[in-house]
């Protein structure tokens, strides 16, 4: 099916079957009906907001279209290309997503921009790319898809960066689908700083080559209600699946985030790693999921997920998933539900270091393992600064 | 002035009294030894000195350096130049022993209205004080004490104190797990920090360590009283005689 007919279906299917409930077990914790009961728009305006270009490469979307005056991405070497996903054509895109999800199928219906980022075989990309996602119009909804493709052994950084306006409501919908072919190496960060009264959901779906490595690290600070799919698909043997995150929540926060790693060939690794942090009232779900199939012999998977919680009020449910139909296989899961240390609080305070700082010394502690498994410098900075930002905020 | 002065302090845990009245003065320069049997109140009364809040304070008045310490908080007493040499230091994940340090430093010097220690500065006065207590590189650049041996620990608590420079060093049991060689770099460290202006209060088990710190003092501590005050020939004593004479007399 062309993406045409592709798109068609899907519309199809978003108007027949809608969003899905709190009967369904994916949905189970995550009620959307927020989403589901609203008007949105498909209001147009330059966005005010600003950012921070990490490095050379920037390409910024307004209010969900390409803005090539605020973009930088001209010079790029041989190889590499970069542009709207409306523009640039590949027969991959839309094969990968999950089409059975509602908001999969709403994005591929919608979609009305996004980022096509191609780099050929052999060809490393040192600069990191910056997309960025600047959202300033009220009762808007955005679906963005991106498409990613490393080469036989190419190697690109993607940090997607979601901005939104302080109070604003809209819905941010992203589909993005990456292809890592042998030997290839994408290095992949979403930093979601969206309004606190938006809805943010990403489909994040890779597919591995033999040998070849994706990195993920998904920083969660921002949207009222969001959720981050992601999965991994091992389909070359020797493959790495990197999935790590961090969410930051206050208020009344919700945030999901699911996993789905598939280890479908022999001699592959997944490393899961997600921290969350919550106050107030936040919500936390985390599922992970590994799939071991028949064949995936010697496969090494290993999730840990932790949480932090510094309200009585906040609530995480975290629940791993392991389906193992190999046997010779390694993996293991942990997670962790925990209040602030208050014997590390009185050690550090017997130091002379006042219970504020000890606080957000402990707290930020808690979250650098997550920040210490970060390759891309710029990456590392930014978010460790809005890591400290936000414990800053929250510090009693 | 005295430096410690605890007068009559009553102090209990999860409602439980364990502090029945303890009178005791350190004047700048002594040192003092607590000895006493297990469970006699010797961390407890560390912690309630130290500003734990887990302890209660039930009754009587203890002033450092003339100031009541029920108006200071645990790390405003770290500030006012208290030290307490834990007797199960506390592990942090996450938080590198450089980083702790320079954090703690930097808390005490802006009391003191000194000027912050950039890390240059602060590389020097981790040389100076690797003089007056060796401690391994490695242990300082890994979380604070994570994993770390039994001794190490403790080495970290005495590095820290020098680091830290207190006008009283309460030390809870910090011989215990040394091994040979480790007492004496760290009784060497403890020594090396005495002065006409510093005080300690150090508790323990042991004989052995009051060899190599020579105490002015030696306090007897059972349920939770001071039963008995010598000079240092009373460690001796004790290690001869044991607690018998005020245990049985309790009838514990
Ligand atoms: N958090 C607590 N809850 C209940 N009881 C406690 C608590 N902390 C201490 N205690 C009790 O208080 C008493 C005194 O304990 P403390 O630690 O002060 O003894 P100690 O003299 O330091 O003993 P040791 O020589 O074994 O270190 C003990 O009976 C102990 O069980
Ligand atoms: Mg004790």
């Amino acid at each position: 099916m062309d993406l045409k007919d592709l798109r068609k279906k899907a519309e199809v299917d978003f108007k027949t079957n809608g969003f899905p409930t709190t009967k369904e077990e994916l949905w189970r914790f995550t009620d959307v009906s927020r989403v589901a009961g609203a008007e949105f728009s498909n209001d147009w305006k330059i966005s005010d907001l600003e950012f921070q270009p990490l490095d050379k490469i920037t390409v910024v979307f307004e209010n969900g279209k390409l803005s090539r005056e605020k973009s930088n991405f001209e010079d790029l070497p041989t190889g590499v290309c970069i542009g709207s996903v409306l523009d640039l054509v590949d027969p991959r895109i839309g094969t990968l997503a999950d089409a059975q999800s509602a908001f999969v199928a709403a994005n591929t219906a919608y979609f009305g921009d996004g980022a096509f980022i191609e780099v050929t075989e052999g060809v490393e990309m040192d600069t990191p790319i910056h997309l960025v996602y600047l959202a300033d119009v009220d009762g808007a909804a955005f679906h963005m898809r991106n498409f990613i493709s490393a080469g036989k052994g190419a190697a690109v950084t993607v940090i997607e960066e979601y901005i939104g306006l302080a109070g604003a409501t809209y819905w941010t919908n992203v589909v993005t689908e990456a292809f890592v072919a042998d030997g290839g190496l994408v290095d992949h960060y979403k930093v979601q700083r969206e309004s606190e009264s938006a809805y943010h959901f990403q489909t994040l779906e890779a597919n591995l080559g033999t040998g070849s490595v994706f990195s993920n690290h998904a920083v969660t600070l921002g949207g009222a209600l969001g959720r981050n799919d992601i999965r991994g698909k091992l389909i070359g043997e020797e493959g790495e699946a990197i999935c790590n995150g961090l969410y930051l929540l206050k208020d009344k926060q919700l945030f999901d985030t699911h996993i789905f790693m598939d280890h479908a060939v022999p001699k592959c690794n997944s490393h899961e790693l997600y921290k969350g942090i919550l106050d107030d009232k936040a919500r936390a779900v985390f599922c992970g999921r590994i799939l071991v199939q028949k064949d995936a012999q010697e496969t090494d998977a290993i999730q840990s997920n932790g949480n932090l919680l510094l309200s009585r009020g906040a609530k995480v449910n975290t629940l791993p998933q392991l389906e193992i139909y190999a046997d010779d296989v390694k993996c293991t899961h942990g997670a962790t539900i925990g209040e602030m240390d208050d014997v590390a609080l009185y050690y550090l305070q017997t130091r002379g270091i006042d219970p504020v700082q000890g606080h957000a010394m402990l707290t930020f502690a808690f979250a650098n393992e997550v920040l210490d498994e970060v390759k891309c410098k710029p990456a590392k900075r930014y978010i460790e600064e809005l890591v400290h930002d936000w414990l800053h905020k929250v510090a009693k | 002035m005295a430096l410690l002065e605890i007068k009559d302090l009553h102090a209990s845990v999860a409602d439980k009294p364990i502090l029945k009245g303890i009178n005791l003065t350190i004047k700048p320069g002594e040192v003092h030894a607590i000895m006493g049997p297990n469970g006699s109140g010797k961390s407890t009364l560390s912690n309630v000195l130290a500003g734990n809040e887990a302890y209660t304070k039930t009754g009587g008045q203890v002033l450092f350096d003339g100031i009541d310490i029920d108006d200071l908080a645990a790390h405003e007493r770290a500030r006012a130049g208290m030290f307490l040499a834990f007797q199960y230091p506390v592990e942090i994940a996450g938080i590198s022993n450089m980083y702790f340090l320079k954090a703690a430093v930097n808390a005490v010097r802006e009391y003191q209205g000194k000027d912050q220690l950039d890390a240059m500065d602060f590389l020097d006065l981790i040389e100076e004080k690797k003089k007056v207590v060796k401690i391994r590189d490695d242990l300082l650049e890994r979380a604070v004490n994570s994993g770390f041996s039994g001794g190490e620990k403790k080495r970290n608590e005495i590095f820290q104190m020098a680091m830290l420079e207190p006008k009283l060093g309460i030390l809870d049991e910090t011989d215990s797990g040394l091994d040979i060689d480790a007492l004496r770099i760290v009784s060497d460290g403890v020594n090396a920090l005495r002065s006409p202006d510093r005080g300690f209060l150090v508790i323990t088990h042991y004989q052995r360590l009051l060899d190599y710190i020579v105490p002015d003092h030696v306090h007897v501590l059972v349920h939770g009283q001071i039963v008995k005050s010598g000079g240092k020939e009373l460690a001796l004593e004790l290690e001869n005689e044991g607690y018998n004479t005020w245990v049985d007399e309790k009838g514990a």
